[in-house]
Formats: C-alpha cells, sequence, structure tokens
C-alpha cells in the first residue's frame, strides 16, 4: 500500500468515529498549548533580559573596576583585601586599557549621589559621568529634541532618567512617589533644577546642626562643618518612556566626567572629595580615582580575550556575557519546569491516544483481521494505525499551537500595562518559529509512541477472527 | 491435469481441557485447475478447519499443504499474507466489507494491498462490479445495499486480484434461499469462464450440488467424493 492508500484508510477510520477523536485530540490540543505557553513564558523571561543587555550596551561592553572609589555603590573594605584589586582607575589606566589590542574605546565612569532641589521637592540622584563617547556608546533612547551633555562645558548638564522624578519627594511630608503615586509637578526637560554634591553637609544643613545660611561660598575652614553649594542645573535631555516604563537608565542622571570633575575640585577645594582614596595623614593624592572604566571590545569574539588580559593587569573585569551566561543557565531551569508542567498534560494526552487506539482495535479486530485475509501486509496494518495515532498528534498539536498563540497573545493584552512597571520591557509571552516546531514534532512523536503498542496487537491479531461467525 | 490444491496427511488436533479433539484425521486430496469443489459436512465436522488450513490461516498439526506448489504449511506469517495476496481470493459468509468504504473501494482494496496505481485498480473494480451486475451501486456503501448485493460486491472483490483460488466460506449463509441462488450461479459461471479454483464451504448438500465435485466430510474424515458429470462441459 502507499502511502495516500494509508493515509486515506486512516483518515476514513478517524472520522468515522468524530467524537471520540475529537475529545482525543482535544486531550492533544490542551497538552500542546500547555508546554508552548509554559516555555514561551519563559522565552519571554529571556528576551526582556537580551533586551536590556542591549540597552546597557551590548555584549561587547566590559565594565572594569579597580578599588572603589566614587559614592554610588561604595562599600570600603577596612582590612583585608584579599581578592579586592589594589589599583585605582585613573586618567593612566584608562589611556593603558585604550592600547589594548581590539578595545574600540576605553572610557572613565564614576558614580556618586547628590541631591536635586526643586520648589518644595527634593530628589535623589544618582549620577554616573563618563565621556560623551561612552554615553553614545550606552545607545541610550531620548525623548525628542534631547542631547547629550556638552562636554568640558562650564556648568552641569544631565540626561535623566524617565524614572528620576519617582526618586523626589516633598520636603515637608516626606511624602514621595512610591506613597503618594503622584509624580511631582516638575518638567524634568526645562526647569532648572538645584543640585547639591556635597549631600553630607547639605544633610547636617538640614538637621539642624548648622543654621547659617546655605547660599554660602564653600567653606574655607577644614574646622568648620563644610556648606554644601548649590549649582543651578539644566537637562539636556531625558531618557525616553515615562515613569511607567522600566529600563537600565530609569533612575540615572548622565552627565560629562569632565565637567564634573572640575566642579568637585572647585566644591571640595581643600579637602579630600568624598569617596576618592586618601593617604594615611588625610590628604587627598594627586590623581583623580575614577569608580569604573567602560571597555568597548570591537568583536565578541575578542571579548574573552581582552577581559582575561584585564584581569591579569590587577582589575576586575564584568561583562554582560558573564551576566547573561548566569543568567542562562538559571532561564534553562526555569523553561524546564515550566515545560515539565506542559509535559505531564501532554503525557496524560498520549495516554488518552493510546486509550483511543486499543479500543478502535477492539472494535475493528474483525476488520482487521479480513484486511489481513485479503493479503494486506503486517507493516500496512501496523503503519495504519501508527498514521492514525500520529495523525491525532499533529492536528493536536496545530490545534494546539494555535491556541497557544491566542493565550500568549491575550496574556501579552492583559499584562501589558502591568508588566512595564514591574519591569518587562517586551512581551512576557513570546513564541518563537522553532517552538512550533518544535512541539509540533513532538506532539507527533507522542501521538506514535503511544500508538506504537496498540499499532503492533493490532499487526499480531488473528486473521481467524475474521472469519469466524456469531 | 495441473494439480493446484495437493493435501497429504492432513492432521489437525484441538486440546479441549484435558482431552484432545481430532478436527481432522488423516486427510488426502487433490483439486485440479479450474475446479468449482464444495466441502459438504455438519457443524464440527471440521470443513471449516480444512478451510482455513487451506488458505493458510491456521497451522495444521501434522500433514502437508501444497498449492501451485508451494509448501503453505512451512511459511511464516508474513509470507502467508504475501502468499494470499497473490494467490488467494476469500468470500466470507458475513460479507465482511469495510463500512467506511463504497462498493468500488471495498472491490479496489485487495489491489491496493498489493500496491498497485489507484487509476488502474479503479477500472478494474468498476469492470468487475459491472460483471456482477453492480454497475448502478458503484458508490454505495455497505449499508445502502442488500446482503445479495453486498455478497456479490464480496464476489468481485475475491476475484478483482486475478487469484488463480478462490476459497468461499458458506457464501450464502446469510442470505435467503433465492438470492442464494443468484450468488452461487453467479460463482458458478465465472469459475467456468475464467478458469479460476473455487473451493466452497457449506452444510447445504443442495448449493452442494452447483459444484464440479462434493466431499462430504464428517468427524475429520472424508467418507465420500461425489463427481458430478458435467453434461454442459465439454472441456472436463
Amino acid at each position: 500500500m502507499n502511502l495516500t492508500d494509508l493515509l486515506k484508510m486512516s483518515l476514513g477510520n478517524l472520522k468515522r468515529r468524530k467524537l471520540r477523536t475529537f475529545l482525543t485530540i482535544l486531550g492533544v490540543v490542551i497538552g500542546t498549548a500547555s508546554i508552548v505557553v509554559m516555555i514561551s513564558l519563559g522565552l519571554g523571561l529571556q528576551q526582556s533580559m537580551y533586551d536590556e543587555v542591549e540597552q546597557s550596551g551590548g555584549l561587547t561592553t566590559l565594565t572594569v573596576s579597580g578599588q572603589t572609589a566614587g559614592e554610588g555603590m561604595a562599600y570600603y573594605y577596612s582590612g583585608s583585601e584579599t581578592e579586592e584589586s589594589t589599583k585605582y582607575i585613573t586618567d593612566d589606566t584608562v589611556k593603558e586599557f585604550s592600547q589594548i589590542p581590539h578595545v574600540k574605546l576605553a572610557a572613565p565612569v564614576y558614580n556618586m549621589s547628590a541631591y536635586l532641589l526643586k520648589g518644595k521637592y527634593t530628589g535623589y540622584l544618582q549620577i554616573v559621568a563618563t565621556t560623551r563617547e561612552a554615553l553614545e556608546n550606552m545607545n541610550i533612547e531620548l525623548r525628542p529634541g534631547g542631547s547629550l551633555p556638552r562636554e568640558n562645558s562650564s556648568t552641569l548638564e544631565f540626561v535623566y532618567g524617565n524614572g528620576l522624578l519617582t526618586q523626589f519627594y516633598e520636603k515637608n511630608s516626606g511624602r514621595g512617589y512610591w506613597e503618594t503615586g503622584e509624580l511631582p509637578d516638575i518638567d524634568l526637560e526645562h526647569d532648572n533644577m538645584f543640585l547639591i554634591l556635597n549631600t553630607t553637609a547639605y544633610d547636617n544643613a538640614q538637621s539642624g546642626q548648622n543654621p547659617s545660611d546655605t547660599e554660602s561660598g564653600t567653606g574655607e575652614n577644614s574646622q568648620k562643618p563644610q556648606t554644601a553649594k548649590k549649582y543651578v542645573v539644566q537637562a539636556s535631555g531625558v531618557v525616553s518612556g515615562d515613569a511607567d516604563s522600566y529600563n537600565t537608565h530609569y533612575y540615572n542622571a548622565y552627565c560629562d566626567i569632565e565637567t564634573l570633575k572640575t566642579v568637585l575640585k572647585r566644591e571640595f577645594a581643600g579637602s579630600a572629595i568624598p569617596g576618592q582614596p586618601v593617604t594615611k595623614t588625610g590628604k587627598p593624592y594627586r590623581f583623580f580615582a575614577y569608580s569604573s572604566a567602560t571597555v568597548k571590545v570591537d568583536e565578541l569574539d575578542n571579548v574573552e580575550e581582552v577581559s582575561s588580559m584585564l584581569r591579569s593587569m590587577g582589575y576586575n573585569v564584568q561583562s554582560n556575557i558573564e551576566y547573561m551566561e548566569s543568567m542562562k543557565s538559571q532561564f534553562a531551569i526555569v523553561q524546564a519546569v515550566l515545560g515539565g508542567i506542559g509535559a505531564v498534560s501532554l503525557l496524560v494526552a498520549a495516554i488518552g491516544i493510546a486509550n483511543t487506539m486499543m479500543m478502535s482495535i477492539y472494535e475493528r479486530t474483525k476488520e482487521i483481521g479480513v484486511m489481513k485475509v485479503l493479503g494486506c501486509s503486517l507493516k500496512n496494518i501496523r503503519q495504519m494505525f501508527l498514521l492514525e495515532a500520529g495523525f491525532i498528534g499533529f492536528l493536536g498539536g496545530v490545534i494546539g499551537n494555535i491556541l497557544s498563540f491566542i493565550i500568549s497573545g491575550a496574556v501579552n493584552v492583559v499584562t501589558g500595562t502591568m508588566g512595564s512597571s514591574m519591569g518587562l520591557t517586551s512581551s512576557i509571552s513570546y513564541i518563537p518559529f522553532w517552538l512550533v516546531l518544535v512541539s509540533l514534532g513532538f506532539a507527533i512523536l507522542v501521538g506514535m509512541a503511544a500508538g506504537y503498542f496498540p499499532a503492533r496487537r493490532a499487526m499480531r491479531l488473528s486473521p481467524l477472527a475474521a472469519i469466524r461467525n456469531e | 491435469m495441473e494439480h493446484t490444491i495437493e493435501v497429504r496427511n492432513l492432521y489437525k488436533f484441538y486440546r479441549v481441557g484435558d482431552s484432545v479433539v481430532r478436527a481432522l484425521n488423516g486427510l488426502n486430496f487433490t483439486i485440479a485447475a479450474g475446479e468449482f469443489c464444495a466441502i459438504v459436512g455438519t457443524s464440527g465436522s471440521g470443513k471449516s478447519t480444512l478451510l482455513n488450513m487451506l488458505a493458510g490461516l491456521e497451522k495444521p498439526t501434522k500433514g502437508e499443504i501444497i498449492i501451485s506448489g508451494k509448501h503453505i504449511e512451512k511459511l511464516t506469517e508474513a509470507e502467508l499474507v504475501r502468499f494470499r495476496r497473490e494467490h488467494v481470493g476469500f468470500i466470507f459468509q458475513s460479507f465482511h466489507l469495510l463500512g467506511t468504504l463504497n462498493a468500488l473501494e471495498n472491490v479496489a482494496l485487495p489491489l491496493s494491498f498489493r500496491g498497485e496505481r489507484r487509476a488502474s485498480r479503479m477500472k478494474k473494480a468498476e469492470k468487475l462490479l459491472d460483471m456482477v451486475n453492480l454497475g448502478n451501486h458503484k458508490k454505495h456503501l455497505p449499508v445502502q445495499m442488500s446482503g445479495g448485493q453486498q455478497q456479490r460486491v464480496g464476489v468481485a472483490r475475491a476475484l478483482v486480484t486475478g487469484a488463480e483460488i478462490i476459497f468461499a466460506d458458506e457464501p450464502t449463509g446469510n442470505l435467503d434461499s433465492h438470492t442464494s441462488a443468484d450468488v452461487m450461479r453467479l460463482m458458478q459461471k465465472v469459475v467456468k469462464e475464467q478458469k479460476r479454483t473455487l473451493v466452497m464451504v457449506t452444510h447445504d448438500e443442495h448449493l452442494a450440488s452447483y459444484a464440479d465435485r462434493i466431499f462430504h466430510i464428517s468427524d475429520g474424515e472424508i467418507v465420500k467424493i461425489e463427481e458430478k458429470e458435467k453434461e454442459d462441459n465439454e472441456g472436463k
């Protein structure tokens, strides 16, 4: 028998028992859909992670850090710095980095925190200062009309993160966005704001230790507590998106590093800038220590080489590749668990197929016998039943995939607004084409596996049953 | 004359509980090509067992069955299936047409087992259906036909492959006497016209009288071979 004949016979048999076929297929539909939807959730998470990595400079960007400097994530080790690098990132080291082969760009990064004042609001600011080149490399998407901060200008300019307003609180009530749910009435793009760099002095002043007017100049006397100077700052741009859409730039404020250095040196003239390394006697070094350096590698293949080179130079290297590798293995587990849940329902469906096929064979004992008497080969009989079972799997797989797309679409629509505020930038459920093919193939395979033993049984039925007359 | 079927010392024992039933007890006979033979006996005489063994559906306990020069008692099941596909047609008591297929497809079914192309097998099936006077029922499903019509489809199905031997197991057992006579005459005509060998099992002496030769079987032994002198058949 050729394939078309076999297929026709199998389909004819399935059509004969429409309700039973439908119910069996329904089992496969539910099984396939649950596997696909579960895996698509895992893939959606993975996809949003990839997007995040893409936002923070892609896979070829390395973050090199030495001994901690700056106050961004400042944590100070007192004694046993065995693993911590002893080298600082300075202008010289950045220059050194840029001469390593395959390095396209090396730029210093300085993190510090500051306050922003506007009317009755005070905002907490996380400053990320770096060069313009490095800012360009970050592919920050700005709201229309915005631009990156000018280099070496006399006044500080910032690119604000789109979630910065959530960091403001009212001075009197002390309540911010997270308590009230209302954003302060500030236009990030156009309003001038006061920047406080010397946060310690400002805090002291606020708590009443130094009730003198805060508008005075820098404290000349090192004995007396310094007063914090206010700088008028303006935005050169704001990251696109509103406070509901999270991204890696959400809380940050970017500025030009040379400008910030100049301002900092003026602000803390005569004493050490907080977070900068000092000698035993408390005097600052002549160099300026950065928090980290951004190193951009030309090709993905060279990332490993460059990062090991940097490590051998005594620096800590962090790349998105490592982050991604560790995330990948985590996602593999998540996907295996989710897929496993779906697989259970497909297993139940497989039992359903086996049951249907057994029933079908008992019913058709006579028919099978007749076919054997008429000369239908054993192979053909087995193929016929395998095809039937496989077709149940195939149809269930197709409908299951269609159902998955509907469910996935519905999930994405429902969580669309909710998801973005939870930090998921892309859709929560993502079904790639390979998943469709794999799930379809799997459904067919499950169907055939479930049909294998019934088919063998059919093949071995005695033809005598056919001619026995009741 | 060439012997299409040759049976030597055929024994078949069944074990029922502690006792052994001798269904066939040493049969010896030959059937020539183009012969219409009837095997007649009461129920339990062993006639059906004999037919099953000739068609290779059951294994003999002892003895030889040579059909078209082949010892079929030595074949495996897969070989038996192929043997039936190529040499044997079968007519059943309860017709056993496939319910999902129409008359034409049912007739063409054995050809599809041989892997014949659809166009050619449909043409052959149509010719056979015309021959059994069912030209108007080609597209009918088995449930839409009477018993007599169904059995004629069954006859067409047995003949369509051009098999040299046709086995019929009580072919008219489920038909009334009038229709039975129709079917018997049809089979008689076909055997004569197409030079096929037909072996029919029946318990009805009257139906057996359509045959050229009648084997009377009782308790697993042939008790009488009745040879009918054909007054109208010159080529005996």
